[in-house]
């Protein structure tokens, strides 16, 4: 059988959705710009920026750098911290015309345990993106997300604070995934998201110097699928929990591969920077595709 | 999409010509964007239907004619996007997002506006706004000047065209307060020094258009910081381009 041509998921997590494209964290803000654009209609959930417990300035420019068939950045979790999310953000998010799932990133275990713990006295989010992958940060990000121990703990901390579903955000940048895929489910998790961008650089040869200020950074480009691909194939048969797949995903064809790989959600990122009404122009392109087949 | 102005639209190439060595001049018919746009703010320009590069190129407006409906963007060919825009012929289809940002304040009397480069491509704009206006420009050499709007005062490091010397050089003489408002835009360190030399008392009255890689252009995706005297960062597509001087921390500028 065929997922795809046997037809779309009409839910996740229970929550009905209008398709499969989902909103990648970082690149939508908390979903206001786009929903006073009118642009949420065919979108099945955004997943907001990160959200840590202290505000966050973020990393030195230069944080983006288009090398012309991929995006580098080092945003470096830029955020206005927890106490404002609860005071200004999520308020202002309660009228958010499709459900938002609230990425959170934190330094410690204890500190994932404790953000979420003070984000379910707020707001009406639908979930948490727990995220153990970022590129661009020292402390926490993706060091967590390589070790499936950590990944184990990381998730038993959130678990035990929320009732709200929860998907883990893995890294492509070394570990095993699948392994951390399956601590993150034996521990309470009830998605993954693979995966995050994958860490790259670009230097002047010149001068030697790195186009970020950071130096390395995340790396995102359509030309990635394939190994996005790969990567939601290898986890969706190591889990039974849902995946959601993120990376490379441009044209409605994307999509529906990445379903056909296993996912059960699909986030745009990079493509919803360069297209603010992607998330619809791909809702039609997949039914079009999808009355062809 | 259509939402406070904001419009995301496939628009025609009425002209794209060379002006200069590597700068180019592209007008398009872009009604709905021609309308709304105000001098100071830009737009993403979409240089190619495929998906690379993979982002879009900000362009601020260069001038706008709301009649014909349409707006005219003066560029620099500097990478992959700027490359294939420069390439553009009569009728080519570019997608383009705007208008975005904040532009400048504008108000009426006597306006001093100072450029740096290809800073001076969205003066027209602001100068068809303006009651009076000086304009000064200083590039490295004579290459863009020609893009200069009539009148311009002109220093050139090599000094092939006006003054040889930094177009800090041209406002050593300059009046300051017989001017209502001041704009400055071009290269980081030239406004800065064009700040520096402004007494304090005129402060509040300088502009600036600060100049950032941008990832999304409509304020979501972080990439953009401009350092804020206040502390942490502004971002440059949703709280600018333009900005006030007092507003900058000139000291994290890089």
């Amino acid at each position: 059988m065929n997922p795809v041509t046997e037809g779309l998921p009409d839910s996740f997590w229970g929550i009905p959705v209008p398709g499969p494209v989902a909103l990648a964290s970082g690149t939508c803000g908390f979903g206001l710009e786009l929903d006073a654009m009118g642009l949420l209609a065919d979108v099945a959930l955004v997943f907001s920026k990160a959200v840590t417990p202290e505000p966050r300035d973020g990393n030195a420019p230069p944080r983006i750098h288009d090398t012309g068939y991929g995006l580098l950045n080092s945003i470096g979790l830029a955020n206005p911290g927890l106490d404002r999310v609860l005071s200004e953000v999520l308020p202002a998010a309660a009228g958010l015309s499709r459900p938002l799932v609230l990425n959170v990133a934190c330094e410690s275990v204890s500190a994932f345990g404790s953000t979420v713990a003070a984000l379910e006295a707020g707001g009406s989010h639908a979930g948490y993106e727990v995220n153990v992958s970022c590129p661009n940060v020292e402390a926490g990000g993706m060091a967590f997300g390589v070790d499936p121990a950590a990944v184990a703990s990381v998730t038993r901390a959130v678990r035990r604070e929320t009732r709200r579903p929860i998907t883990v955000k893995l890294t492509p940048n070394g570990g095993d995934m699948v392994s951390a895929a399956k601590a993150a489910e034996d521990s309470g998790a009830d998605a993954v998201t693979v995966c995050n961008t994958f860490l790259g650089m670009k230097l002047d040869w010149r001068t030697g110097r790195p186009a970020l200020a950071r130096g390395a950074g995340g790396y995102s480009s359509p030309a990635l699928l394939p190994l996005v691909v790969a990567r939601v194939w290898q986890v969706g048969r190591a889990v039974r929990i849902p995946v959601i797949a993120s990376g490379g995903v441009w044209e409605p064809g994307d999509v529906l591969e990445l379903l056909a790989a296993g996912a059960s959600l699909v986030q745009v990122g990079t493509g919803l920077l360069r297209r603010p009404s992607l998330p619809s122009e791909l809702a039609a392109g997949i039914r079009d595709l999808l009355c062809g087949t | 999409m259509s939402s406070a102005g904001l419009v995301d639209t496939d628009a025609r190439v009425i002209a794209c010509s060379r002006e200069d060595e590597d700068i180019f001049r592209i007008e398009l018919e872009a009604p709905r964007i021609a309308s709304a746009c105000r001098p100071g703010q830009f737009a993403m320009l979409e240089p190619s239907p495929g998906a690379f590069p993979v982002s879009r190129r900000p362009l601020t407006f260069s001038s706008c004619d709301p009649e014909a409906g349409s707006v005219t963007f003066l560029f620099d060919v500097v990478g992959a996007g700027t490359s294939i825009l420069s390439r553009s012929a009569e009728g080519d289809p570019v997608r383009i997002l705007g208008p975005l940002g904040r532009g400048w304040e504008t108000s009426p009397g006597r306006w001093l506006m100072v450029a740096g480069g290809l800073g001076i491509a969205g003066f027209p704009f602001l100068l068809s706004t303006a009651d009076e206006a000086v304009v000064m420009a200083g590039t490295r050499t004579g290459r863009g000047t020609s893009c200069c709007p009539p009148g311009t005062v002109l220093a050139t490091e090599d000094g092939s065209v006006g003054v040889r010397g930094l177009v800090t050089g041209l406002l050593e003489d300059v009046e300051w307060d017989s001017f209502d408002s001041i704009a400055v835009c071009g290269p980081s360190a030239m406004m800065r020094a064009v700040v520096a030399s402004a007494p304090p008392r005129v402060l509040g009255r300088i502009q600036v258009s600060m100049e950032s890689r941008m990832g999304c252009g409509w304020g979501v995706c972080g990439g953009c910081p401009v350092p804020s005297s206040r502390g942490g960062f502004m971002s440059c597509c949703k709280d600018g381009p333009v900005f006030r001087a007092c507003d900058v921390d000139w000291e994290r500028i890089s």
